[in-house]
């Protein structure tokens, strides 16, 4: 289905792509500013069937830090220069994009070469995910892919190579020689590729996400909000401590007591994990969990659970592209974030999560 | 028997591990206690029950959480695990929040043992606490305060002998004033279980001492252990009346051997014994520097031992060294000093000794009197007997408390104090023996004539008489006596005479004793 996107349906987009960050993904204030100057508005998106399927198309995102975003600005057309690289390595012009990842500011990337080629709604993650061989193609094996990253300095890499850890290490190198933060294209599949192999209708999702935010009148309750997020709403209370975990640094527990008295955890690395109550798994990754403040309803990174803030956890669904097959489920689940003991919510015989170790 | 364990009696048990409570408080008692490695080994409980892991805590504090809850899923109301101290106050909270005890333990397997002998090894309790008690008489034990120590070190509750007004001694805690009114001291083995505590005792069988129980007492213990403490204080009661004995005949011994050494000391006077000396020292008795000594005498007949025990325990309370020792029908002590001490020292010290004085009075019927500061050796010497002399003195003397201090005695008190010992009294009785059989007048006329100077005018208008009368009575007198008054030393030796029988508690007693001896 071909859909225009108006100019004023940037906020809403760039909302819903906020939620789908399950408290990572970076905030789209930054894309929102750049694409409202731009001269293509509306905006055309394609859904994969509106393309053939030999369309050779490219993913972007930028990979890194995404606070860093705010303070580097990235030039006019970031992506361009990978995108000449795909060709001279690939030796055909894509011509679709995708979003590498739908969510968080990652999931407003594409419009940034909407100049140049037709964007597809469909996207490698479906939501937010912290690593490169976390990506739908790298999963599935899709043969012939290679994954671009400018170094900084005009500079580009090539990683060409069907083991998806090395894409992520080295591609990590070049964050780092780039500075922190650096494009990332990649290449060498096509439209066709995208309907079994990536997360497709994400674009369409976020509107929708984005649009329950909105309102006429008085702010809706948060049971409203989360039925018209078709969320689950885990918890309501104020933040008492954030911890970091002893044995992972990157990883910090927060510590909510609820408003009915329970004790709430959020589990988060760079995005939230899992989310427990009075000691029981209520809701683990590949669901979508989201945090809003409980007033002014906007949605959380995970460095906005400061102490004493009153929040609302929510979760919503996991792209089901993710809970087709337990390989799929495997990469994204909390044993693949190296915390064990959350798999399987509520345990194999009911019993809170101590289900299994990876 | 039940089988069943609360937290206090698992507190109370000394061979628990070091249990602790983290978080969380017992509502119901558990009638299971399970041993795991982790939580994920436990298995579903259908009654209330502890689970000891013998794992710490996950790293995480949301591994935590998980493992309060699932213990508590599978129907645990206790967890004991090493390091539960290190739960933050999240874990604490939902462990309050589910209802769940939380114990920290160092030694989980110490632990087990413990509930398994509260659960099922009742004999085992009772066994371990004998053997404990065991170990203890093993060890050297210098008096039965020591040996309480030794008791209550290794069975690990505290111990108390008491009567039934107060504790004599105890040891490893303090016996709960309302768990000691709740003992009953009429049967053999008692159990009392207070909110202040509980204890089981025994009656101790001791010929000299009746009256005494020995308890071991603690908090929260439960029927099992006092059922096995009872055990334990019958075991342990035989060696603490034996000690009670030994202790008193060696306080026996001891008080003697001192008394002889006092007496020795006080007779040899001025002489210098190598061999005497070195005794003294031994006993750790200095005869140099400033002595103040003091003498506690029956004014009827006391046991001079008890009352040695007696003061020996009120001058403990008291600064500074002092000798005590059983002597005649009383006690002789001293309080040394190295240096001159100030005058204020000394009256401190006088001060000191009249309270204890008065303390003394209220158990024995006795007199005390107070020496005066001298040095070295013969100095002590001569402040026994300045006390010695005020002891007799105070024992006629209810005004002063019975209670006198030589500084303040005049010459002719100290005169008459020499006129009033054993000797004396008959040999005055029977010099004056034949105005004694006649009537008093005579014998006042003489006194009252030589109080006043051998003058008769005096002595007349003193008496409210003749000159006549009592120039007759005095002729009489003499001529009577046959003794030749112008002599000064039968005069001085019949004036003494005179007050000395004067003053003679039963004159007719003195008479009649004469009159049969």
């Amino acid at each position: 289905m071909v859909r225009t996107l108006e100019r004023h349906e940037l906020t809403t987009l760039g909302r819903g792509y906020g939620v789908l960050g399950s408290g990572g993904g970076g905030t789209t204030t930054m894309w929102q500013l750049i694409l409202a100057e731009s001269p293509l508005w509306p905006l055309t998106v394609f859904g994969v069937e509106d393309l053939p399927d030999e369309t050779p198309c490219v993913a972007v995102a930028f990979g890194g830090s995404t606070l860093l975003l705010g303070e580097r600005i990235p030039g006019d057309a970031p992506f361009a220069p990978l995108v000449d690289a795909a060709e001279r390595w690939t030796g055909v012009r894509a011509r679709a994009v995708c979003a590498l990842e739908g969510a968080g500011l990652n999931g407003l990337s594409p419009f940034s070469l909407a100049d140049e080629l037709a964007v597809v709604d469909a996207d490698l993650m479906g939501r937010a995910l912290p690593r490169l061989d976390q990506l739908t193609l790298f999963v599935d094996r899709v043969p012939g892919t290679v994954t671009i990253c400018s170094t900084g300095a005009d500079g580009v890499v090539v990683i060409d190579t069907a083991r998806a850890a090395d894409v992520e290490k080295l591609a990590r190198s070049a964050i780092v020689q780039a500075g922190g933060m650096s494009a990332v294209l990649v290449a060498g599949f096509t439209v066709g590729d995208l309907r079994e192999h990536a997360v497709t209708g994400g674009l369409d999702r976020a509107m929708r996400l984005g649009r329950a935010f909105e309102h006429d009148g008085a702010a809706p309750s948060l049971p409203e909000l989360a039925d018209a997020l078709a969320a689950r709403l885990l918890g309501v209370g104020r933040v008492m401590t954030v911890e970091t975990t002893p044995d992972d640094p990157f990883a910090s527990t927060i510590e909510i007591r609820a408003d009915d008295g329970a004790l709430l955890r959020v589990i988060a690395r760079s995005e939230t994990l899992a989310f427990m109550r009075d000691g029981q798994v209520e809701s683990v990754t590949p669901e979508i969990i989201v945090t809003v403040d409980s007033l002014s309803r906007s949605v959380l990174q995970v460095d906005g659970f400061t102490i004493g803030r009153h929040v609302a956890i929510l979760a919503l669904p996991a792209p089901e592209w993710w809970t087709q097959t337990p390989e799929r489920l495997a990469t994204v689940s909390p044993a693949a974030y190296g915390l064990s003991g959350l798999d399987g919510p509520c345990g194999s015989d009911g019993l809170p999560g101590m289900g299994g170790t990876p | 028997m039940t089988s069943e364990l609360d937290l206090d009696a698992l507190l109370a048990h000394p061979g628990s591990g070091g249990v602790r409570v983290v978080a969380g408080s017992s509502a119901a008692p558990w009638t299971r206690v399970d041993v795991e490695e982790s939580v994920a080994d436990l298995s579903r409980s259908v009654a209330s029950a502890l689970a000891i892991l013998t794992t710490s805590w996950p790293p995480a504090s949301w591994q935590q959480d998980a493992l309060i809850r699932r213990a508590r899923d599978l129907g645990y109301r206790a967890i004991a695990l090493p390091g539960a101290d290190a739960l933050r106050a999240g874990g604490r909270y939902l462990a309050e929040r589910l209802g769940v005890v939380l114990l920290e333990t160092d030694d989980p397997i110490r632990l087990a043992k413990a509930c398994w002998e509260l659960l099922e090894g009742r004999d085992a309790l009772t066994l371990g606490y004998v053997r404990h008690v065991a170990q203890s008489i093993e060890y050297h034990a210098t008096g039965l305060a020591d040996l309480l120590r030794h008791l209550s070190a290794s069975v690990g509750h505290g111990i108390a002998l008491v009567d039934a007004e107060r504790v004599i001694l105890q040891a490893g805690g303090t016996l709960p004033r309302a768990v000691h009114d709740a003992i009953d001291f009429g049967p053999w083995l008692d159990t009392v279980s207070v909110e202040e505590g509980a204890a089981s005792s025994v009656l101790v069988d001791s010929p000299s001492r009746a009256g005494l129980r020995l308890a071991f007492f603690g908090d929260g213990l439960n029927a099992a252990q006092l059922g096995a403490l009872a055990v334990a204080a019958e075991v342990a009661m035989p060696a603490v009346a034996a000690r009670i004995l030994i202790d008193e005949v060696a306080d026996v011994n001891d008080a003697a051997v001192a008394s002889g050494l006092l007496r020795d000391f006080v007779e040899q006077r001025d002489g210098r014994d190598a061999e005497l000396e070195q005794r003294m020292f031994d006993r750790g008795w200095r005869t140099t520097g400033f002595h103040v000594a003091f003498r506690i005498i029956g004014r009827t007949r006391v046991d001079t031992f008890q009352l040695l025990r007696f003061v020996t325990r009120e001058l403990a309370a008291l600064p500074g060294r002092f000798h005590v020792a059983t002597s005649g029908r009383g006690i002789t002590g001293w309080a040394s000093f190295t240096s001159p001490p100030p005058p204020g020292v000394v009256e401190d010290l006088v001060a000191s000794l009249r309270v204890v004085h008065a303390s003394t009075r209220r158990a024995f019927n006795v007199a005390t009197g107070v020496g005066a500061l001298h040095s070295g050796s013969p100095g002590l010497v001569a402040s026994i007997d300045g006390a010695t002399d005020a002891a007799r003195i105070a024992a006629t003397r209810s005004s002063a408390g019975w209670f006198v201090r030589i500084d303040t005695l005049g010459l002719e008190q100290l005169l008459l104090s020499w006129t009033e010992n054993d000797t004396f009294i008959p040999a005055a009785a029977s010099l004056l023996g034949p105005l004694l059989d006649g009537p008093p007048d005579l014998l006042d006329t003489l006194t009252a004539y030589l109080d006043h100077e051998s003058g008769i005018a005096a002595t007349a208008e003193a008496m409210g008489l003749h000159r006549n009368t009592v120039s007759t009575r005095i002729a009489r007198s003499q001529e009577i006596l046959g003794l030749d008054l112008s002599d000064a030393e039968v005069r001085l030796a019949v004036h003494l005479a005179c007050r000395a029988v004067r003053r003679a508690p039963d004159r007719t007693t003195t008479r009649r004793h004469r009159s049969t001896s």
